[in-house]
């Protein structure tokens, strides 16, 4: 059985309202049922979602094969650079952006801002992310995602984070990982934990049963029936794509190795030498993620890399992973 | 034995090989199927059978070329006619024409002789699950209950094709299957599912297509089939309902007995 299998058994959470078997009851009431929003997330799996600021750019990642655009003002190695309040982009680019590509079109708002994300489903975006990348909008509350009909993705940096997330209504996960760096250690980091999370959760449900599962629930501060899901399915209850410092194939494979299902790539695209070269490069490694003489071929000959920054250079205050809990 | 291949290029394969694995434990057939991911043509060449899953056909059809893979698919459906399942953007990917394709258009296997329309219903939020009948599917037992249907973004069969399809009208933004071999079979296109006209009112994406399989909006086709090609539009690898994927493989039993 291969990491990717293990997907097989993405089941929706027992949080939400519906499960494998949907009926078309939850549709009646203009409640988008969660297997259309997690399923969506499950089409993407084994691909690339890529940060685009303009339609040229989206162009170029549709003819890449990227699976999904992420619709930004700026991309987190410029947001980075330049500071100041990172707000949900102007609606004109995430239309302009709609208009260029056939591909699914996510954007971002602002952690804990409800109303960037009314506005953006009124936009009809077909994914929204409430991004650790843009100043978080509330210091206290994540949004509440469920009553949306458009689904949502939100970061984490482990296990106990992303059940939060989901219990929100959170229909896929990713890791924070360090965006806008070009160093991949804090992604593979967050990855490893929250494996090494599930591992424990496994642990604790076939050694103490529900007593385990409640009590180490209270420890991670997270939902006890999703706690328990995860133990049983032996991974996340959702999609889960690697984001936060992909750079080069090798970083995207490494990704697909440990686990991940998929891979957003951020500034590590349209900040280097030839963007639809490498762009092309890093979808062929994720699909092959596991065959080293294509990972070979395709990491040949890229042009620049971003440049990036070591996350290790870092002070506390610089990194964007600390927000949202 | 019978090997069943999942192109595992992008998307939803690990959920059709979960459902097709529980499809057949529970088969009473006495046919013994195994089941493997496909990513080169190495891959395909062992496959008995294939099932295309959901996910970007823009993206499946790029990787798939990148892997050396769209002529040994087309050769596989085409040719040697072996069984052949596409859901939603495999469904695409087997179709010999697709509208509202990428700018540039995008490569298709073709197999079955009909243009779908891409993302029919719209973006992500008119996605939606339904429960669709599926006469073929009470073939097998007395009377079959609803399917729940899960469209995501889906295409649906826009138009039959001829066998002088060509000279129809072309639009600028489609896509036709190129192919030197020709797509030559007596079979004809069998519809097996119709979604009702509850989503009249959703066609704006539809608007100004020619020649509409129902102009009177009876439904649009979610379920065909022409000879070795099955097509649905929606995900029966989201659901536990694995009826879908039980029928199938009896069919590829029989082709193979």
């Amino acid at each position: 059985m291969t990491n990717n299998d293990a997907g097989s058994s993405i089941a929706a959470p027992a949080a939400a309202s519906s499960n494998g078997t949907a009926s078309t009851s939850a549709n009646k009431d203009n409640k988008t049922p969660f297997t259309v929003k997690a399923g969506l997330a499950q089409m993407l799996k084994g691909g690339v979602i890529m940060d685009v600021t303009d339609a040229a750019q989206a162009r170029i990642a549709e003819d890449a094969g990227a699976c999904a655009v992420m619709a930004l003002e700026r991309v987190p190695a410029d947001i980075r650079a330049e500071g100041g309040v990172v707000r949900m982009s102007d609606p004109g680019k995430i239309k302009e952006i709609q208009e260029a590509v056939t591909i699914p079109v996510m954007a971002k708002a602002r952690i804990g801002h409800f109303v960037e994300c009314q506005i953006l489903e009124a936009l009809g975006v077909d994914y929204i992310d409430e991004s650790e990348v843009l100043t978080p909008a509330d210091d206290a509350f994540h949004v509440e995602k469920a009553p949306f009909s458009v689904p949502f993705v939100c970061g984490c940096r482990n296990l106990p984070e992303a059940l939060r997330r989901i219990a929100e209504g959170a229909a896929m996960i990713r890791t924070k990982g360090e965006a806008g760096t070009g160093d991949v250690v804090e992604a593979v980091k967050h990855m490893r934990t929250v494996k090494a999370d599930i591992a424990r959760a496994k642990a604790a449900l076939q050694e103490g049963g529900d007593l385990a599962i409640r009590a180490l629930a209270r420890e991670f501060g997270c939902d006890a029936a999703l706690l328990r899901q995860t133990a049983e399915l032996g991974r996340l209850p959702v999609v889960n794509f690697a984001a936060g410092g992909v750079a080069t194939p090798a970083d995207a494979a490494l990704m697909m190795q440990l686990g991940c299902d998929g891979v957003f790539v951020g500034s590590g695209i349209f900040k280097s030498g030839d963007a639809a070269k490498r762009a092309k490069a890093i979808v062929r490694a994720t699909t092959h993620f596991r065959d080293a003489k294509v990972l070979a071929e395709c990491s040949e000959g890229l042009g620049e890399a971003m440049v990036g920054i070591s996350v290790n250079s870092m002070k506390p205050e610089q990194k964007m992973a600390g927000r949202g809990w | 034995m019978v090997t069943v291949g999942v192109l595992s290029l992008q998307g939803g394969f690990s959920e059709h090989l979960s459902s097709l694995r529980k499809a057949a434990d529970s088969s009473a057939a006495d046919v013994h199927f195994d089941f493997t991911e496909v990513r080169t043509p190495a891959q395909l060449a062992v496959c008995d059978a294939l099932v295309i899953p959901g996910g970007e056909s823009t993206t499946l059809s790029l990787v798939a070329a990148q892997s050396g893979l769209i002529e040994p698919l087309r050769e596989f459906v085409k040719i040697s006619r072996k069984p052949t399942w596409g859901t939603c953007a495999g469904l695409i990917f087997l179709s010999e024409q697709a509208s509202a394709t990428k700018r540039g258009g995008q490569e298709l296997i073709g197999g079955l002789n009909v243009k779908v329309h891409r993302n029919h219903f719209g973006r992500q939020m008119e996605s939606f699950v339904t429960d669709l009948d599926l006469p073929f599917l009470s073939q097998s037992s007395s009377q079959a209950a609803p399917f729940p249907a899960v469209f995501i973004r889906a295409p649906v069969v826009d138009e039959m094709l001829t066998d002088n399809v060509k000279s129809i009208g072309e639009r600028l933004e489609g896509s036709i299957a190129g192919s030197q071999k020709p797509p030559a079979t007596a079979a004809k296109v069998e519809v097996l599912a119709i979604l009702p006209g509850r989503h009249a009112s959703n066609r704006k994406a539809a608007v100004g297509d020619a020649l509409p399989v129902s102009p009177g909006g009876a439904g649009d086709i979610v379920a065909l089939r022409q000879g070795n090609v099955f097509g649905t539009s929606f995900h029966p690898e989201l659901t536990d309902d694995t009826r879908i994927h039980a029928w199938w493989l009896a069919q590829v039993a029989a082709a193979y007995r």
